[in-house]
């Protein structure tokens, strides 16, 4: 439980931050996502239900973050990012004896691109909204780019994290599905 | 799957089923609770950011120190620190100097606030500022700065409001040309490649004609802008099939806003 109140504690802290990194120019002003990266080794390391308290958590707070209401409309609802990170970090929770067994790659490659999804679904949800189903090259960067960053930055944040849960104790067997 | 699982997903959908039953005006409600609660972590994380920028400045300085003769160096570097600091002191007070004489001579009440975060996400040309219901600013508020308009608030909770920028698509200003007749709607594009963002000024008549350099201002109609508020100057004129489309330039550098004033109505 601590260290599951950690993740807690760092996916605020995450969100916080990103609100500070601005954009990056050179990137077609991608921004910089870190808290899918902890959700997403959160969903590998964490047993079922608190996967989803943390998808839960995240989610709330990238709604709370993200959702504008302009003229009286919602462009994209609250709930949606809920759901993203749920379905997400469900499919990520499902590779987790590949993770168990020391496969990071596949785990640092899937980051960025459960992250990249994120960013085209509400890229997706605004359009559905404003209309005209636009793709230019700088949307794709804007929505690669995070992605990339995810995944460029994912294994130092699962080393930093694997250090943590061996910190704070904490040991799960995904083959049985319990906290030991 | 487990009992304890099948519980865990069933909360977790009553609760998500929860959030998107949210109408605007809960979802206003609930974010600016949210911003209310993250106000102080985004208000310190802002003051630790220009910190590490202030650090980052002084360890410039010192790497072109190190070129120095050895004894002149720790008293070169006192110097230097001691001028980058009073450049810095000075550089603020121009700037206050230069916000106060434009809020005195304004004829719109303002509040003064300054930028904390930016741009919360990809899709969105939003900032976030440090007044809120606690200042009387509420939602709809033109934000403006000494040289022109920014945009207007959304979201505002007790001390911190989000700000919605002339360059996001969702933010429309009716506008009006200088000399001559012409109306439009001006908006920001979906995405810009570029640091400096790029309006358009829809549904102008065929003939408008507009060349660059022409202002182009808030014409009022609408209700939450004011008219007379510089938009930006005319980039560029083309015919489409329906009607005119200008592009400009914002009057105002939106990639380094520091100081805003919130518009709360005329003196």
């Amino acid at each position: 439980m601590i260290f599951f109140a950690c993740l807690l504690l760092l996916v605020l802290v995450a969100q916080i931050t990103e609100l500070l990194i601005p954009a990056l120019p050179w990137l077609y002003n991608a921004h910089v996502y870190i808290v899918p990266v902890i959700v997403f080794y959160g969903a590998m390391a964490l047993p079922f239900p608190l996967m989803l308290a943390l998808a839960l958590f995240a989610g709330v707070l990238l709604d709370a973050l993200t959702v504008q209401v302009i003229g009286g409309k919602v462009e994209i609802s609250a709930g949606s990012s809920i759901l993203l990170y749920g379905v997400l970090a469900g499919i990520m929770h499902g590779l987790r004896p590949l993770f168990a067994r020391g496969h990071w790659e596949v785990h640092c490659i899937l980051s960025g691109v459960f992250t990249s999804l994120i960013v085209l679904a509400q890229y997706l949800m605004i359009t559905f909204r404003r209309g005209s189903l636009v793709f230019t090259p700088e949307i794709w960067w804007q929505i690669a780019g995070p992605g990339l960053i995810a995944m460029a930055i994912a294994p130092v944040f699962f080393w930093g994290l694997q250090w943590l849960s061996r910190m704070t104790a904490y040991s799960y067997s995904p083959e049985r599905g319990q906290l030991e | 799957m487990s009992r304890t699982n099948v519980i865990a997903l069933l909360i977790f959908g009553a609760i998500l089923g929860y959030f998107l039953s949210f109408g605007p005006e809960t979802t206003q409600k609930f974010k600016a609770g949210v911003y209310r609660l993250l106000a102080p972590f985004l208000t310190g994380g802002s003051g630790i950011k220009k910190q590490i920028t202030s650090v980052r400045s002084g360890l410039k300085s010192l790497d072109q120190l190190e070129h120095e003769t050895a004894t002149l160096q720790v008293e070169n570097r006192e110097l230097r620190a001691t001028n980058q600091a009073l450049r810095d002191v000075e550089h603020e007070v121009n700037r206050l100097r230069h916000a106060l004489n434009y809020r005195e001579r304004s004829v719109f009440k303002l509040v003064p606030t300054e930028v904390i975060a930016r741009d919360s996400s990809s899709w969105w040309r939003t900032l976030t500022i440090n007044r809120g219901k606690r200042d009387a600013i509420e939602t709809d508020m033109p934000v403006v700065t000494d040289v022109g308009l920014v945009g207007k608030t959304t979201t505002v909770s007790e001390t911190i409001s989000v700000v919605l920028l002339i360059s996001d698509e969702s933010c429309r200003v009716a506008a009006s040309v200088e000399g001559s007749r012409e109306q439009g709607i001006v908006s920001g594009e979906r995405v810009t490649s570029g640091l400096t963002p790029v309006l358009d000024l829809n549904f102008l008549s065929k003939q408008a004609d507009l060349k660059p350099g022409q202002k182009v201002y808030t014409s009022g109609v609408g209700g939450v802008f004011p008219s007379g508020l510089l938009i930006g100057v005319v980039k560029s004129f083309r015919v489409r099939a329906l009607d005119g489309q200008a592009q400009l330039t914002p009057a105002v550098d939106l990639s380094h806003l520091e100081d805003l004033f919130v518009v709360t109505g005329r003196r």
